[in-house]
């Protein structure tokens, strides 16, 4: 019963991952991020129902809370970026190339 | 404790004070308007004034006391503490310290109201009385200080001092070089001295680091110890005082203004040397042979020093030179055991050449900064009161009875007559008549005659009285000063010696009248055949001879300076080059270079992996998470 849900969550971070890492549009990066929190939060509702415990839902609510505080900024700085260069192509952004 | 008194700390800390605001007056305003240079001048004479005054009250209160007991001190803070070594800050005025204390604090009080008048108008008139202030609390902590280590810092004090008032006129260059000479060479004094003391402290300092305890201890040396404390102390003497063979940054030294010349170079900082082999003179005294080393190497100075002054041709190279030849007497004078004889040949010797100083002061300022002798002439009737007063300088100096100098140089000679030293006392007697000749060289050419140069000349008067009425101070002392001592033969009691003797470790032999006589003629006629022989090529006025062979050697002061640069100075610079060029990059800083090429090249190394782009460090990322779950469930099974 628990492996159904962990193994869904491992999926949606594997897909998570797999956005950041091969996506070049930093809107699908930031949603891909919000993916792999979303599957984070739903291994700790799986175990927090397993264990019988409150203290994965409140780990959850404040991972929620994060994440849309964490949103906020990181549109405003999608937004900045998008001023800034006229693009969302995220290999744009190469300034730390040593 | 009845010996323990609160405010001999004081004594320096006044000027040194001073030397802080001045300093920080002067910083203030080079970038505003100026302050007035009365305020300057008032504010720099304060300083010295309380210590004279409080030199003072330390002189009557240890006369008030029994003659065996006879000191003061103060211990101000411990310093540090290491192992056997307790240094504390402490100050002690005896009767060596307090007489000295008096005229350092007199002639300097002297010499700073005559410098307000020779400053006048100079640019950085607060940065040089400041300096002056800072001279005057160093040389006070020399003279007060209760160990040798204290004294160290006076030592290392007057001598920054005396490099920063030589170069004072730092525009140009050959001053500044005449600061670095003066600086490097007292440096191999101290070092000397350095060494001194730390054989010292080896050897009896476990008893405690202060004269007084030395002084108990200083029976337990051992004599082949004792001699080598006493000659590396002599280095530094030598250092200080400009002897043989460290004599060679005083004439140099004359770079500074003319009122620094007169306090550092000539009454105070120079005679810090003899002070030192005074104060140690309960080690001197056990080891006679040391003794005998620093008469020789004195008196050798003065015959060297004076050779050289009767050639030269500058007013204060002149005076230089007979000031490293009358510090030479002196330390013939402490050589042999007769430590009162040299002191108060330091005190006297204070006055006149201080006065002879201010007096060429004086005569420079009026004749627009000339200092070639060859160029004056018949000022006598122009600066009638800078005449008057130079002559009694000159005769002080010269040594003609009643005058300060004669009684002082006769006690010297007449102590290496007594106690056996026959070749020193010959030679002095030698030099005598040489000085007389060559300090009224100097009288019969600048103020006699007919003048060389007739513009000059005629602008030429007596400089202001805040100049000149030091110098009247001044000329009483050198007249007087010499009666404070006066020996049994002419009717005195020698005051002065009997003052000292607690803090000296004076020897005075028994020998009959006739020998005093002998040395007191011997003074009076080589004195006489000296100024009758310069009145004869001088008197009259005379053109400036063409110097050739031995005379040309001597005008070239025997190409010391130039030996000195061949045989030291270009090897020293040689080898530095060498290790400069050379040694220093091969060899010291190879660990240096290996280790940033190393990094260099890891860098580079590394540089391939920040491609710049966000999503290849998320893949970083990834790895790197993958690898710690793997090792942590690894690691859990």
């Amino acid at each position: 019963m628990i492996q159904d849900y962990l193994i869904l969550s491992i999926i949606l971070f594997c897909i998570g991952i797999l956005g950041v890492v091969s996506r070049r549009n930093v809107l699908i990066i930031f949603m891909s991020i919000e993916l792999m929190l979303n599957a984070a939060n739903l291994a700790f509702i799986a175990f927090s129902r397993l264990h019988l415990s409150m203290d994965g839902h409140v780990l959850a609510m404040m991972v929620m809370a994060v994440a849309a505080a964490e949103a906020a900024l990181a549109l405003a700085v999608v937004i900045l970026l998008h001023k800034h260069k006229g693009k969302l192509d995220s290999n744009v952004f190469s300034l730390l190339k040593g | 404790m009845e010996h323990s008194v609160s405010y001999l700390g004081l004594i320096p800390l006044f000027p040194l004070i001073g030397a802080v605001v001045l300093g920080v007056m002067h910083i203030d305003t080079c970038t505003r308007r100026k302050l007035p240079e009365k305020l300057y001048g008032v504010l720099a004479c304060i300083g010295p004034v309380i210590s004279f005054i409080y030199a003072l009250v330390v002189f009557f209160q240890l006369k008030s006391m029994p003659a065996d007991s006879r000191f003061l001190i103060h211990d101000a803070f411990t310093w540090f503490s290491v192992g056997d070594l307790h240094i504390t800050m402490g100050f002690l005025a005896d009767p060596l310290s307090s007489l000295m204390l008096l005229f350092v604090t007199f002639i300097g009080s002297l010499i700073h109201i005559y410098s307000v008048g020779y400053m006048a108008g100079d640019e950085n008139f607060g940065k040089f009385f400041s300096y002056m202030n800072l001279f005057l609390g160093s040389m006070l902590i020399l003279v007060l200080g209760s160990g040798p280590v204290v004294m160290f810092v006076g030592w290392e004090g007057v001598g920054l001092c005396s490099y920063l008032l030589i170069s004072f006129y730092s525009k140009d260059t050959d001053n500044v070089l005449a600061g670095n000479k003066a600086f490097i060479v007292n440096r191999i004094g101290d070092l000397g001295f350095v060494l001194g003391m730390a054989f010292l402290f080896w050897a009896i300092g476990s008893g405690g680091f202060d004269y007084l305890s030395l002084r108990e201890n200083a029976h337990q040396l051992a004599p082949g110890i004792g001699l080598t404390i006493c000659l590396l102390l002599f280095v530094g003497a030598c250092g200080k005082s400009a002897q043989i063979p460290l004599f060679v940054w005083l004439p140099d030294a004359m770079a500074g203004p003319t009122p620094v010349s007169a306090l550092i170079h000539a009454a105070t900082m120079v005679t810090a040397g003899v002070y030192m082999v005074a104060r140690f003179s309960f080690i001197y005294a056990e080891v006679p042979l040391a003794g005998s080393i620093v008469a020789w190497t004195g008196i050798l100075t003065a015959l060297l020093a004076a050779i050289f002054a009767m050639f030269q041709r500058d007013i204060k190279k002149i005076l230089a030179y007979s000031t490293v030849s009358q510090l030479g007497y002196m330390f013939a004078g402490v050589g042999v055991a007769a430590y009162s004889a040299g002191i108060f040949h330091v005190f006297t010797h204070a006055f006149f050449k201080a006065l002879l100083f201010l007096g060429a002061g004086a005569v420079i300022y009026a004749l627009h900064h000339e200092q070639d002798i060859w160029k004056m002439g018949g000022l006598k009737e122009k600066m009638p009161k800078t005449y008057w007063t130079m002559l009694i300088g000159a005769l002080a100096l010269a040594g003609c009875p009643p005058f300060a100098g004669f009684f002082s140089k006769d006690e010297i000679l007449f102590s290496a007559l007594a106690t056996g030293h026959t070749g020193i006392w010959i030679i002095g007697v030698t030099v005598a008549g040489m000085t007389a000749y060559y300090s009224f060289r100097m009288i019969f050419l600048v103020f006699h005659g007919t003048p060389r140069n007739k513009e000059s000349f005629n602008h030429a008067e007596d400089a202001p009285g805040v100049m000149t009425i030091p110098l009247i101070i001044l000329a009483v002392g050198a007249l007087f000063a010499g009666f404070l001592n006066l020996p049994a033969l002419f009717g005195g009691n020698l005051n002065v010696s009997h003052w000292l003797a607690p803090s000296l470790a004076d020897h005075h032999p028994h020998v009959g009248i006739s020998v005093e006589l002998l040395a007191v003629a011997a003074s009076v006629i080589a004195f006489a055949i000296g100024i009758t022989v310069s009145y004869r090529k001088f008197g009259q006025g005379a053109d400036e001879p063409e110097y050739s062979g031995f005379t040309e050697f001597c005008y070239n002061k025997f190409y010391i300076d130039e030996l000195y640069h061949a045989v030291l100075v270009r090897p020293y610079k040689a080898v530095g080059s060498v290790i400069w060029k050379f040694f220093e990059p091969n060899v010291t800083d190879i660990h240096v270079k290996i280790a940033t090429w190393l990094y260099q090249k890891a860098g580079t190394a590394f540089k391939v992996f920040q491609v710049g782009y966000v999503r290849v460090y998320a893949i970083y990322m990834v790895i790197g998470l993958s690898i710690m779950s793997l090792l942590l469930s690894q690691s859990l099974n």
